[in-house]
């Protein structure tokens, strides 16, 4: 087992968006390539899949005149305090103390409330509409090479360095210099994405850019409904449904005692 | 006079004891003649679209609260887990039909029902006054007369009449609409699903002890069993549902066939 926390920090700075990671995701995971269609940006597929777990997005900005691009691989973040954890009624989603959020799809029944629930929008079901057979899938961190010394698939073809892996409390440390040099050299908006959001990531990324040029959300959340969910409707159904027995049973006991009285009092015909 | 049942366990003939499944029994001497007269409180109908509607609900509460009891998560995972699902989906159509059966059964059953279900008087708030002396001490003299259904039973039904839409409303989105419906709404709907659940099982055990358990109550059971129940209950628990069709509904005891085939069937 691994004994430090692991993490990947995705450099933006050094993607140049040669989807390396997204082939070797699919070739890792044994997932097929995907009909696609032209929709006027480089990134393709358009959106994550039940096939397509990594998926590096295109994003163009114009700076000073000139069109910039923004390339980035996105996938499940493996948040430390993760929204489909606490939903997935399953136990087919789970935490791994190695620091990522593991999956495993023999338990997943195809609910899909991982994805209803997910800040950002990560996990895909594939499942029949009408039976609800299916499964959801999502970025895994590579576990099956990860807790076996492997780097994920991603991080060992990505040639640029952009994508590194490793633990945690080093990549961390990597990452708030490199935005330090970035602000140095003429990038001020550069910045560390989620090294301390929603419990601390497992995917963190140095952005040259503001968050919200990359399309991340500024500051996610856990959705309240989950705590609401979790937290309070399954206590509420136990004493709800607690209480009502016992008022009945004390209700029982007490009618069927003074009912017999009353009898006697009034004596019968 | 109840039959001795001497092979059944004591808890089942303890049981069978509270809710007096013979049709002539009593609420306090317990011993109404047999031939006492009988007043059928619900159709055919009505009693098959009872038992179909309770059968439903059992299969949703038990496929559903896979997601509530952390005890009964191997039910809610793996293989096990997708059938438990689809099993609650066939539940839910059976439940959702349900009602149209009762529709086709007995038209004028349901107008009937739905004639009580609606109106609400001052007589309600007397009944929500005198309900603990009522059904704690048995104190009869202080409840006012109640119609066909009581304002207990009422709100009971209310609230059946209610979950359908709301189960179904939020099911329907959770089947049909993941993907497409806003998440907010689906989180929203998961919610409003188990709270529904909640409020209608707290309803229904109270249904079931008042119907079946609770000392004034005996015989009340027959009604949904054969349809017939003592006129001397519907004169003490119903009286003016009791006064309205004194004059129509004179019949006789049932006959003799039927009391033993529902006997044997009870």
């Amino acid at each position: 087992m691994v004994a430090a926390k692991l993490a990947m920090l995705i450099d933006t700075s050094k993607c140049t968006g040669c989807r390396g990671c997204q082939v070797a995701c699919k070739q890792w995971n044994d997932l097929p390539a995907e009909a696609t269609r032209n929709t006027g940006s480089y990134q393709n597929p358009p959106d994550l899949s039940p096939d397509t777990l990594t998926l590096v997005k295109f994003r163009e900005i114009e700076k000073a005149d000139r069109v910039e691009w923004l390339m980035f691989p996105w996938r499940c973040m493996h948040c430390a305090e993760a929204a489909c954890v606490m939903v997935c009624p399953s136990g087919a989603l789970s935490h791994n103390p190695a620091g990522f959020v593991s999956y495993d799809s023999g338990k997943c029944i195809g609910c899909g409330y991982c994805a209803m629930f997910c800040p950002f929008n990560v996990p895909r079901l594939r499942a029949d509409t009408l039976s609800g057979k299916g499964k959801i899938s999502k970025c895994t961190f590579c576990q099956d090479r990860v807790l076996n010394g492997e780097r994920p698939a991603c991080a060992k073809t990505c040639t640029t360095g952009a994508l590194q892996f490793g633990s945690r409390e080093e990549l961390i440390a990597a990452g708030l210099s490199k935005v330090e040099t970035l602000k140095e050299n003429g990038f001020p908006e550069a910045s560390l994405y989620g090294h301390d959001t929603l419990g601390g990531l497992g995917v963190t990324y140095v952005l040259v850019e503001s968050p919200e040029a990359y399309g991340l959300p500024l500051d996610p959340q856990v959705p309240a409904m989950t705590y609401l969910w979790r937290k309070v409707t399954r206590p509420l159904a136990g004493i709800t449904i607690g209480v009502t027995a016992l008022g009945l049973v004390a209700n029982f006991l007490i009618a069927r005692r003074r009912i017999r009285a009353e009898e006697v009092r009034h004596g019968n015909p | 006079m109840v039959t001795p049942r001497a092979r059944s366990p004591r808890a089942v003939r303890w049981f069978l004891g509270r809710i007096y499944l013979e049709p002539a029994t009593d609420v306090t001497t317990k011993t109404w003649p047999r031939v006492a007269r009988q007043i059928m409180v619900f159709s055919t109908g009505e009693r098959i679209v009872h038992w179909l509607h309770t059968l439903a609900f059992f299969v949703l509460l038990g496929t559903g609260v896979v997601l509530l009891v952390p005890q009964l998560a191997p039910f809610a995972t793996g293989e096990a887990g997708m059938l438990t699902r689809i099993i609650h989906r066939l539940g839910a159509v059976a439940f959702a039909l349900v009602p149209f059966l009762y529709v086709l059964l007995d038209p004028e059953g349901v107008g009937l029902t739905i004639r009580d279900l609606f109106s609400w008087s001052r007589r309600d708030i007397g009944w929500a006054r005198a309900a603990v002396a009522y059904y704690f001490s048995g104190r009869e003299e202080v409840m006012p007369p109640q119609r066909r259904f009581n304002t207990g039973q009422k709100l009971f039904y209310c609230l059946v009449v209610l979950s359908i839409p709301l189960f179904g409303v939020t099911g329907l989105a959770m089947w049909f609409g993941k993907g497409w419906l806003p998440v907010a709404v689906l989180q929203a709907c998961v919610i409003l699903h188990d709270w529904t659940t909640i409020a209608v099982t707290a309803m229904f055990l109270v249904h079931f002890a008042l119907s079946v358990m609770h000392p004034l109550m005996r015989g009340a059971i027959n009604g949904m069993l054969s349809g017939w129940v003592p006129e001397e209950y519907i004169r003490s628990h119903h009286a003016m549902w009791y006064e309205e069709i004194a004059g129509e509904q004179q019949e006789p005891a049932p006959p003799a066939e039927t009391l033993s085939a529902d006997q044997s069937a009870s």
